[in-house]
């Protein structure tokens, strides 16, 4: 393998570490340089990230969707993504600690483990897989982060509710930002789910004759999305805000959760790969 | 240095006696060229409700303190209010030090309150368009206001609410992002309730609405405020359309229940609602903070928020000292090289004028190569020379008897005088 990709994978988890290290600074201490540094490192490490993932796909021919661990490097790297975006849409740098602590673990077991697949599946080489794997991706990384809104707003929300004003009190941005965070990552996500499952429709029929629409794993990101889908609509008609939002966007992805881990592990069924 | 602070403050005098040494914006403009003629250089009046202070420089080494706060107390004519025991007179670097401290906030009656910012701008803007300050004052002036923007941006002096009215303000800004489109109800007139709703004017609230027993009170401060009055009797049907609530009405018994709040959190979904109470007896049933969405809180919360602020605040003073330390001890090094300056300047003259004598008389002895050699050879003889003293004397940590002692002996051990005289 290419010099320049085992350095990055050596590289992106030091990256990562730095970057929630001076968010981490940032948010606990109020430290000023570190607050201006916060960004322009994230970017860094977006960067080096998506040349990484770039260089993998040209150097062995393929999407880096082969393995457990290029998922978890590119799950991490769309998380960062989808954060840097709503970073950069409301100006709000105090929650990217939490955040980002996600793609550092995801990106340091990758960086670990990841190896090289001799023998990589015709299935696995389609480009069309690497659309829909991706899209589902980006919008698992995005409900990620609509949860983790949602539970900073809930921490909030108590620290305000009982008056314990501690740091969370002190730097976390008010409850309507926090809700308005979730609900922008809950749009992101919602759409990239969307495009993921229209993108596996049309890809299914085309590997394999017997298309199974009972598959445990289509059906459990099928609720999800109607459990996410259930929640827009019951804001934009129902007017839906505040707590009982963020419990159900808290409540959502716990669902992704246990369809990403218990289904895909216990239950088999054409989209087991690895 | 020739520089000084005459002052009165909170912990030297009551507010009687403050307030009778209170100068205006013109007042200070009229005392100021007064007070240049009584042996006055360079002069500075601040003046707050919390503190009235001159500083200034003075032609001769004394302070010259009585005659300056006499003018003043009888520019105000308070000659008998203000006696001596009421003032400080602070020298040298310690007055800049005074200043610094001042502009900081952490010498303020509030810690943190850095009104007395603008107040420093202004009476040093003032004193400038009076050509009353020099170079020295400038300097000085130009450092604290520095200083106060460090404190500002470098520390967190400054931060978290320290008054009841402005830590409910600021905790209504911690649940909603944009106030514009927010409607606040202030119930009664009770003065922190008032200076609440002030505060929350001043963020740009949405619409106010006011209800009190009495109409009038409430048409008179929706007058003021530019809000709009409501009915005492329909406080519970308003809570369906208001986001903040501030209660201050000297009540017997609660004037809205749990079951009126629940009620109105049916209407309103999940939207929240924020409610202070600050009437004693307490105005508002505090079960309702059970209710989803509906946060309520006390005196008692306030008076937490401001105690916590309030040592967070604390705990960022030795922050501020470091960072007046070191101004302070910049300021000192350019002050000391300012007095060294022309004594460097005449000793450097006094042997670069020895060094072009000696290479002139032994020139012809030399090949033209070597004359630029002699010539490079000899300044760089001269530089080493007068490197340690100019160090000795620009270091800044010599008091200034010390100071003046050294520039006097350099001087008469290379008989810089005498040749000046001669």
């Amino acid at each position: 393998m290419k010099l320049p990709i085992i350095l990055c994978e050596i590289a992106l988890p030091l990256l990562y570490f730095a970057t929630i290290w001076v968010y981490a600074r940032a948010f606990f201490s109020n430290i000023r340089p570190a607050e201006r540094l916060s960004t322009p490192l994230l970017f860094a490490t977006l960067l080096t990230h998506g040349f990484y993932i770039v260089m993998r796909t040209a150097e062995l021919r393929h999407p880096p969707i082969t393995s457990v661990f290029e998922i978890f490097s590119l799950m991490a790297f769309t998380v960062t993504l989808v954060y840097a975006c709503i970073e950069w849409r409301l100006k709000i740098k105090s929650t990217g600690y939490f955040i980002l602590i996600l793609p550092f673990f995801f990106q340091l077991v990758s960086s670990i483990f990841i190896r090289e697949v001799s023998e990589v599946p015709p299935i696995l080489q389609s480009n069309l897989l690497g659309f829909h794997v991706s899209s589902a991706l980006l919008g698992y990384a995005a409900i990620t982060i609509s949860a983790v809104y949602g539970f900073l707003y809930l921490m909030l929300y108590h620290e305000i509710k009982f008056s314990r004003f501690g740091v969370v009190y002190k730097r976390l941005p008010n409850l309507e930002m926090l809700e308005r965070m979730s609900f922008t990552a809950t749009l992101f996500g919602f759409i990239f789910l969307t495009i993921a499952i229209i993108a596996g429709i049309v890809w299914l029929p085309r590997i394999t004759q017997e298309v199974s629409y009972t598959d445990p794993k289509l059906f459990g990101t099928f609720v999800i999305w109607l459990i996410y889908g259930a929640g827009l609509a019951a804001k934009r008609l129902r007017h839906w805000q505040g707590r009982r939002m963020m419990v159900l966007s808290v409540f959502g992805f716990a669902t992704a959760m246990f369809s990403m881990t218990v289904i895909n592990i216990f239950l088999s069924g054409f989209h087991k790969f690895y | 240095m020739n520089f000084f602070c005459l002052g009165i403050n909170h912990r030297t005098a009551p507010l009687e006696t403050r307030e009778k040494l209170w100068f205006s914006e013109k007042e200070i403009q009229s005392v100021v060229p007064s007070l240049r003629q009584k042996q006055i250089n360079d002069c500075v009046l601040v003046s707050t409700c919390n503190r009235t202070e001159l500083y200034y420089t003075t032609r001769e080494g004394s302070a010259n303190g009585e005659p300056l706060w006499k003018r003043l107390a009888e520019h105000k004519q308070a000659v008998g209010a203000v006696r001596e025991e009421h003032l400080y007179s602070i020298p040298s670097l310690n007055a800049v030090k005074h200043l610094f401290n001042v502009a900081s906030g952490i010498d303020s009656m509030v810690l943190g309150d850095i009104q007395i910012v603008s107040q420093i701008r202004d009476a040093y803007a003032i004193a400038r368009s009076l050509s009353a300050t020099g170079a020295v004052t400038n300097r000085i002036f130009d450092t604290a206001l520095r200083v106060a923007k460090r404190a500002r941006t470098e520390t967190e002096i400054s931060e978290g609410a320290v008054s009841l009215s402005y830590a409910a303000a600021e905790l209504s800004s911690k649940i909603f992002s944009d106030l514009s489109k927010r409607t606040a109800l202030l119930i009664g007139s009770g003065e922190t309730g008032k200076l609440t709703a002030k505060h929350l004017v001043g963020k740009n609230i949405g619409t106010l609405l006011l209800a009190n027993r009495t109409r009038q009170h409430a048409e008179d401060l929706a007058a003021l405020l530019r809000g709009r009055v409501v009915d005492f009797d329909r406080i519970a049907a308003e809570l369906e359309a208001v986001d903040i609530v501030i209660s201050s009405v000297d009540a017997p018994s609660y004037i809205l229940s749990e079951q009126d709040l629940r009620r109105a959190m049916k209407l309103r979904g999940a939207r929240p609602l924020f409610i202070i109470d600050i009437g004693v007896p307490r105005n508002i049933d505090p079960a309702a903070n059970s209710i989803e969405s509906v946060f309520l809180h006390n005196l008692d919360t306030l008076n937490f928020v401001i105690g916590k602020n309030l040592r967070r605040r604390a705990s960022e003073v030795p922050k501020i000292r470091r960072i007046i330390l070191g101004e302070l001890i910049q300021f000192n090094r350019w002050h000391a090289s300012l007095e060294a300056n022309p004594t460097i300047e005449e000793l450097r003259g006094r042997l670069e004028e020895i060094r072009r004598q000696e290479v002139e008389h032994h020139l012809r002895r030399f090949s033209p190569d070597e004359r630029e050699e002699i010539e490079v050879l000899t300044k760089r003889i001269v530089n080493k020379i007068l490197h340690t003293p100019t160090i000795s004397l620009k270091n800044g940590s010599d008091t200034h008897q010390t100071l003046r002692d050294k520039i006097s002996l350099l001087r008469h051990l290379f008989g810089l005088d005498r040749r000046n005289s001669g």
